[in-house]
């Protein structure tokens, strides 16, 4: 064979396996500007399944489901769990104070408590009843009592344990302002009898507490069995852990979770001292394999969709969102993250000092540019404030269509130059362009998807004439080590997100935006270390508000900020969850993930 | 060789002493991330983020952390513990080791045996159709990314996801119980990992059959009436063969680290995949455990090829 010949009959070879692999992956190059999914994929019951319809379907009980997932859970332990994964296992294992059903991620319900918390009339005491007739599976084997509530809150702040949200519960008296060696009991917190605990507030932050009762450090914990773990260091309660929820990691008679093998593998099977009477959660499945170490996620995405009794754990990549919303349609769920993402410009570097500076960034900004580069249209909504979508705040703080500001709108979710160079003459700048010649700092992460949102950011800027230098690290240096430090002088933070840890609107706007929660020294979460003295009084005069009044004061304070600028807010993520055919998968809104005690096989 | 193999194994030690102060100086002294700002959640207050840090023994000097890590290591064989989820590194990386060998070795036969076969054929029809198909199949295979590779024999063979179901798909090797069992589900990975090694082993086998062939010593065998299959077998290949027995020494001892992508597209749990998690969640620890195995791994596979190249190159004497 001539070598022509040859090398032609080669290229063709590769030409064909190369489209091979083009046609196996799919793209999501959605070029155009797509408000309407931003107006129509309003909630998570009018997107792939009706998640609502599914909890109310009356399962099919017993069965196995095996759960893929890419990576493993934080903590077992409830004292330490602070993250999505951990949380899967959490809220099926244990009985927080109050939990969320599926059906409504708003309006927690109580779960291990008999009823809704009582705050006194000044805000500075909560009361909790303790529903009877809970008990903790073997080996512990006994009824929960309010001591196993107040024990479970002492451990979380000691350093054994290692409590990740403190702040949360800050308020209470005796809380101690640094974590413990070892457990220490809290003056704040008492247990009239077994059936009441009391948290005395230092401060008027009963609406906040009460509502933080849904965090998994609310679950009981049992001192007399948990005492040996927690006084090692750290503790090692996380690999014995007993469960009070209607599923537990499954373990021996010494109490060993002989279930859970790191990055691998989680079996959660039925716990024998669960009583169906005192729950509302129907739990129709028998066993749960989470596989913890589903490592290739185009692969396990495919396993699950066209296997059975299966499920994925969260957000597919973006091809397989865009093939089960446009194909396959009735094999996922979309619900909101609750959380927004943003790009933090820091208002104490000039010229982002001046606000309509800010504002013409915002005018200019092409969000739909950075939400393709985060997956597209199916993955997120574009906002128009901060408050996302089915949280509290939210309607009032404008909707979907926002509070109406033209720098932030749906009509200019592409940038709008004219309007942008509007702002910049406003601001002193009489070309409609920034003409300073100094060099700003972005910092991002070194990898996809936040990397390609931050190039994205780079070139919106640079559209108005700023010069950027975009510095690339490790994602776990990017808030710790930059954006969050304020001597490091980054002007724009290449990515941040801030999503719910419980349903409060404050929690959402208070570390992100007051003046008066930036420290002095260490880690400051207002990136964008805005001072606004009106919206710092509105947020002391709105966080000692209840009900309706507190959502309204809270969606203005919104209004406030966005008309403020100190950001721009480019997502509002949907978590997208995939399941096989044969199950009724039902996702829990709270914790975006699927719901394993509502989720059944069909 | 005794003696050679005793001076040789403790210069391993010594080098694995150096290995680890490099890993800790590189982890420790340049890191990517504080592990007790990653540990403390959110809003750490700066007491609280204090207290991790003692808590992990991060507020130790580097030499009084470095001896901690080393006596432990020395004396107790532990490689500390997982700072992001408390697991002791020592059991996640000995859980995994096992199956990285089975994966690596199972690979490094199928590449060795078929480079070894393929590298004869192309040299010994040099310029032929055999010669061209073979290499250009060759350059295919060197061309084809593990990972790209993977999801396409994923696609088309997986017995799950896959057009025509013909080999156990991904995390089947975990399901899977028995030797027979296990080597079942590791064909596709094996022939995955293996094709782009086989194709390299080949052409090196060929370049160096080649030239080994115009060598005197071969035009004197074949002038003495030996057949052509002996000269090439007895003469040329044992010869030519001697870089590329260096070379798989390397390459098992590399992939002992790990082979991160065949382990990840087929979700295989392997030292590779371990370490590549702990990368991305800055567990220092569980990275200087991972680390530490590829470093020994790759000295005892360096000191094995030293020790066979005497029984392959007769000249060479320890």
């Amino acid at each position: 064979m001539p070598r022509s010949v040859l090398r032609f009959v080669l290229a063709g070879a590769l030409a064909v396996l190369a489209f091979a692999v083009v046609a196996c992956g799919g793209d999501d190059n959605n070029g155009s500007s797509s408000s309407s999914s931003t107006t129509k994929a309003t909630s998570s019951s009018d997107v792939g399944t009706d998640n609502t319809k599914a909890a109310n379907v009356e399962g099919k009980k017993g069965g196995k489901i095996t759960m893929l997932a890419g990576s493993d859970v934080d903590f077992l332990d409830p004292g330490h769990s602070y993250y999505t994964q951990g949380y899967m296992v959490v809220y099926p294992t244990q009985r927080t104070l109050y939990s969320f059903k599926p059906q409504d991620s708003v309006k927690p319900v109580p779960d291990l408590a008999a009823s809704d918390p009582e705050i006194s009339a000044d805000k500075k005491t909560v009361t909790v009843k303790i529903r009877p007739g809970v008990k903790f599976s073997p080996p512990v084997n006994r009824a929960v009592t309010s001591k196993d509530v107040k024990y479970a809150f002492e451990r979380f702040f000691s350093v054994n344990v290692g409590g990740q949200y403190p702040a949360f519960f800050s308020s209470i008296e005796g809380a101690p302002a640094e974590p413990t060696k070892g457990v220490k009991p809290i003056s704040g917190i008492e247990t009239p009898d077994d059936q009441t605990i009391v948290f005395h507030l230092k401060e008027a932050a009963g609406v906040p507490v009460a509502a933080a009762l849904v965090m998994p450090v609310s679950a009981p914990v049992p001192e007399d069995y948990a005492k040996k773990f927690d006084a090692k260091n750290p503790s090692t309660y996380n690999t014995h852990v007993v469960a009070t929820g209607p599923y537990m990691v499954k373990n021996d008679a010494d109490g060993n979770t002989v279930g859970y093998k790191a990055g691998k593998s989680i079996d959660l099977v039925r716990n024998p001292n669960w009583d169906a009477s005192t729950d509302y959660r129907p739990a129709y499945l028998d066993e749960v394999e989470m596989r913890t170490n589903a490592s290739d996620a185009n692969v396990a995405s495919e396993q699950v969709l066209s296997g059975t009794h299966m499920l994925f754990d969260a957000n597919p990549p973006a091809n397989i969102i865009k093939k089960v919303a446009t194909e396959i349609k009735d094999q996922y769920v979309q619900v909101p993250s609750g959380g927004y993402r943003y790009f933090p410009m820091t208002t104490t570097i000039k010229p982002f000092d001046n606000v309509n500076v800010r504002r013409a960034v915002l005018a200019g900004f092409d969000r739909n540019a950075a939400r393709l580069a985060r997956g597209g249209k199916f993955t997120a909504d574009l906002p128009t404030h901060f408050l996302p979508p089915d949280f509290p705040g939210f309607e009032e703080a404008g909707g979907y269509d926002g509070p109406g500001f033209d720098f932030l709108s749906k009509k200019n979710e592409q940038g709008d130059p004219a309007l942008a160079a509007e702002y910049m003459k406003k601001a002193g700048y009489p070309s409609g362009k920034y003409t300073g010649n100094e060099e700003f700092l972005m910092v991002s992460a070194n990898v996809d998807p936040n990397k390609a949102q931050a190039e994205v950011a780079k070139a919106q800027f640079e559209k108005l004439g700023f010069k950027f230098r975009l510095r690339l690290v490790p994602q776990d240096a990017v808030y710790n080590d930059w954006c969050q430090v304020p001597e490091k002088k980054v002007a724009v933070c290449g990515g941040a997100g801030w999503f719910k840890d419980f349903v409060d609107p404050q929690s959402m706007l208070e570390p992100v935006f007051a003046g008066y929660t930036i420290p002095k020294s260490g880690l400051n979460n207002n990136m964008a270390q805005l001072r606004d003295p009106k919206v710092d009084a509105a947020m002391k005069k709105a966080a000692l508000l209840d009900g309706p009044e507190r959502l309204k004061a809270w969606g203005e304070i919104d209004k406030m900020i966005t008309n403020d600028a100190p950001a721009v807010p480019f997502v509002w993520d949907k978590t997208t969850l995939l399941r096989s055919k044969d199950v009724n998968g039902v996702a829990n809104g709270y914790t975006t993930t699927w719901d394993f005690s509502f989720t059944s096989l069909k | 060789m005794a003696a050679y193999i005793f001076r040789r194994l403790l210069w391993t030690v010594v080098l694995l002493l150096v290995i680890t102060a490099v890993i800790f100086l590189i982890f420790y002294v340049l890191p990517s991330g504080d592990p007790a700002k990653l540990r403390a959640g959110r809003t750490p207050s700066p007491e609280t983020i204090a207290a991790i840090r003692e808590q992990l023994g991060l507020d130790r000097s580097l030499p009084a952390q470095y001896w901690d890590y080393i006596k432990n290591l020395v004396w107790h064989f532990d490689f500390g513990t997982s700072y992001t989820n408390n697991q002791s590194v020592k059991s996640l990386v000995f859980d995994r080791l096992p199956n990285t060998i089975f994966l690596v070795l199972g690979a490094a036969v199928i590449w060795f045996v078929s480079g070894v076969v393929i590298g004869i054929v192309s040299a010994t029809r040099r310029g032929t159709l055999w010669d061209r198909v073979l290499m250009g199949g060759a350059l295919i295979a060197i061309s084809a990314p593990v990972y790209w590779l993977g999801l396409v024999s994923l696609y088309l063979f997986s017995d799950d996801i896959g057009v025509w179901h013909v080999f156990p798909g991904a995390g089947s090797y975990q399901d899977a119980h028995g030797f027979l069992a296990k080597a079942h589900t590791l064909i596709l990975p094996w022939l995955v990992l293996a094709a782009a090694f086989a194709a390299i082993y080949a052409r090196l086998l060929r370049s160096n059959l080649l030239e080994t062939m115009s060598e005197d010593y071969i035009r004197t065998a074949r002038s003495k009436g030996l057949s052509e299959r002996r000269v090439v077998l007895r003469l040329g290949v044992r010869s030519a063969i001697t870089p590329v027995v260096t070379v798989l020494g390397l390459d098992i001892g590399i992939l002992m680290g790990g082979a991160i992508l065949t382990e990840t597209v087929f979700n295989i749990d392997g030292v590779g995949r371990l370490a590549f998690d702990a990368i991305q969640r800055g567990d220092l620890s569980t990275i200087q455990g991972t680390t530490l195995v590829l470093a020994f791994a790759v000295a005892m596979m360096s000191l094995l090829v030293d020790i066979l190249y005497a029984f392959l190159d007769p000249r060479v004497r320890y």
